[in-house]
């Protein structure tokens, strides 16, 4: 593992130069998980730059027992999720009556991007956004998920499994349009 | 569920390690976000201290307008009633708005179907969840959810580290690892009990809530600068003490008790112990003591005094009100005109200074409000005080020698004043708080009865002390 603790130290000491080395080292992937839990760019955007201005308050308080990273995008997360608990209270869920069985074949949603998927887990509701995320990126278990979120495990798992079902429906139609797209162009 | 395990595969590895550039100019309002917080910390000093300053300038003009008054011979007592700004109270039923949030969410999230039974049975089920089975029923029961009250975060940042799990890939899993950053509160309910549970925790926790620390109780000392202020009549004047001023500094303190009203306003009372005093040198009359045995020397002053005839007890007009000897002081020469037999007036000749002190009880009643709520506390403070004469002492004053020789007559045994203040407050901890208040006192009505006197002296005092809540 890099040896963070000089870099760090300078940091803590208010050095920008360090602090803007830290923030190099780490932001493109900080904006993927940010992304990953924001409605759009711009929210991504603040919640990175909201996440960093704790982590460089925070500096000092990390041990330097555990990953760096890992630390860092906790912090991203928590912001991610601080942010939901303000903006999306009432946040009204879209109800899947009918749990429709999507069949593809996985070479084939292979080809979709990660930007395509990374939209598809931002048009989520958000409160399905963030178990997805927390579940299956994360690997959170549905135990930690709920504390996490305050919600009981049974709503976690309901909630993941409404996400999966609306993300398979939506990889199918992104498939199909994908399928279109190449039958023009052929 | 292997197709389940395949999309989350997908996700999985295109998502993980997903990365962005983000904009540029994002770093620059990072690092400026945390140098301004820097010296914003840094500001804060200033800042109080601008305040304060503002405060004090407002006051002083004020004061000045007031002062006018005084000096044009009329003599009204001008009551400053410090208006108190109205709090408009803002009725928020947190109940009821979650009452409304409830059937919205209800009918928002009344979720059919359930995870075991994917197989497509589509029967709505509400199920009466009772919150202690709900957990382990997974299967059988469909949770309606409502996100609850969002009141101030309370969350820890745990710290992620790799795990490998059973399909060898490495995911993220949370340890214990606490590093407190935001911290939230966030409560779920399902309909019906847990509604009426966390109805009742609410209420409950809302009374504990508002019990709690209310109530302070603080001891202070207060050194005092006292400024005189006084007006005469013309006759009274003219066979006047002159050079009055303040004494330096008196040292006063009590003990207080504070309720907390709201948010931000506090009434305090309590019991003060504050000194009044100023000395008197020389004459302002001494083109009119023309007096042979006044003459004694550059060194000496001229104090005019009264011999009652009946009575030969001496008096001394001063700014604060006619001092009355107890006996005619030693060391003194006596002065009078040759023509003026009774010496109804006359002159002593001393180098003598006259201090009169004057001690007060005072009660005060007074409300704060707080600029800036946080471990250093800012607080306006106004109010006004009822003062109870304990003590008054008139001393003689040489280079090496004081002596009492009487009081200062006609002195109000009530009176009343305004404060006008500012409190700084420090937490040293939870309950202890290091108090340090600059104030400025006003009496409203004059202390002395007589009616040649008007005199309202102001204090400027700094209250220094501790504080305890509870």
């Amino acid at each position: 593992m890099e040896d963070f603790k000089p870099i760090l130290s300078d940091c803590i000491a208010g050095n920008q130069k360090a602090q803007a080395k830290l923030y190099q080292l780490f932001a493109p992937k900080m904006f993927g998980v940010c992304l990953r839990y924001a409605r759009d760019r711009m929210e991504a955007e603040d919640n990175l730059q909201e996440g960093f201005i704790k982590v460089f308050n925070n500096l000092k308080t990390f041990r330097h027992d555990g990953s760096l990273e890992g630390w860092i995008r906790r912090i991203m997360i928590n912001v991610s999720l601080e942010k939901f608990r303000k903006q999306h209270l009432l946040y009204p869920v879209e109800d899947v009556s009918v749990y429709d069985s999507v069949n593809y074949s996985d070479d084939v949603i292979a080809k979709i991007a990660a930007d395509d998927l990374l939209k598809l887990i931002q048009e989520l509701p958000p409160r399905y956004q963030l178990v997805f995320n927390l579940y299956v990126i994360e690997g959170l278990s549905h135990q930690e998920i709920a504390s996490e979120m305050s919600i009981t495990q049974g709503t976690s798992k309901s909630n993941l499994s409404r996400a999966r079902e609306i993300l398979k429906k939506k990889v199918q139609e992104n498939l199909s349009e994908l399928d279109a797209k190449n039958n023009c162009t052929a | 569920m292997k197709k389940d395990q395949n999309l989350d595969d997908l996700f999985r590895e295109k998502l993980l390690n997903y990365e962005q550039e983000p904009p540029k100019q994002l770093l620059e309002n990072i690092l400026a976000g945390v140098a301004g917080k820097r010296r914003k910390r840094k500001l804060v000093f200033w800042r109080i201290a601008g305040v304060a300053a503002a405060i004090l300038l407002a006051f002083i003009a004020g004061w000045e307008l007031n002062d006018s008054n005084i000096n044009s011979g009329v003599q009204p007592i001008a009551v400053m009633q410090k208006t108190t700004p109205q709090t408009v109270t803002k009725i928020f039923n947190p109940i009821a708005a979650q009452a409304r949030n409830v059937t919205s969410e209800a009918q928002q999230t009344i979720n059919k179907g359930n995870e075991a039974s994917q197989s497509g049975s589509n029967t709505a089920m509400i199920t009466n969840i009772s919150s202690a089975s709900q957990e382990n029923k997974p299967s059988t029961e469909v949770p309606i959810n409502v996100q609850t009250n969002q009141t101030e975060i309370v969350s820890q940042i745990k710290s992620l580290t790799p795990r490998i799990n059973g399909n060898n890939q490495t995911v993220l899993h949370l340890q214990d690892r606490l590093i407190p950053v935001a911290k939230t509160e966030q409560e779920e309910l399902s309909i019906d009990q847990q509604i009426m549970n966390q109805n009742k925790q609410m209420l409950s926790a809302q009374n504990e809530k508002t019990k709690k620390n209310r109530w302070m109780v603080g001891a202070q000392v207060a050194p005092a600068y006292n400024v005189e202020r006084s007006s005469h009549s013309q006759v009274y004047a003219s066979n006047m003490l002159g050079s009055t001023s303040g004494k330096p500094v008196d040292l006063g303190g009590g003990i207080s008790v504070q309720y907390k009203t709201g948010k931000r306003w506090s009434f305090q009372s309590g019991v003060y112990y504050s000194a009044l005093g100023q000395t008197s040198g020389n004459s302002s009359s001494f083109s009119e003591a023309n007096y042979a045995m006044a003459n004694n020397g550059s060194q000496s002053y001229y104090a005019p005094v009264n011999i009652d005839a009946n009575s030969s007890k001496m008096t001394m007009n001063s700014s604060a009100g006619v001092i009355q000897f107890s006996s005619i002081p030693s060391g003194v020469i006596l002065g009078a005109n040759s023509a003026d037999k009774s010496m109804v007036s006359a002159v002593i000749v001393s180098n003598a200074q006259f201090t009169q002190n004057f001690d007060y009880l005072e009660i005060p009643m007074i409300l704060r409000y707080t600029l800036i709520d946080s471990k250093f506390n800012v607080e306006m403070i106004g109010g006004f005080s009822s003062n109870l004469l304990v003590g008054n002492q008139t001393y003689m004053e040489g280079s090496n020698y004081r002596s009492l020789v009487g009081k200062t007559m006609d002195m109000q045994t009530f009176s009343y004043s305004g404060t006008l203040g500012l409190g700084l407050k420090y937490g040293l901890s939870k309950r202890i708080f290091l108090n340090v208040e600059p104030r400025v006192k006003y009496f409203l009505n004059s202390l002395n009865s007589n009616s040649s006197v008007t005199y309202k002296p102001y204090t400027v005092g700094v209250f220094t002390g501790l504080s305890y809540q509870f």
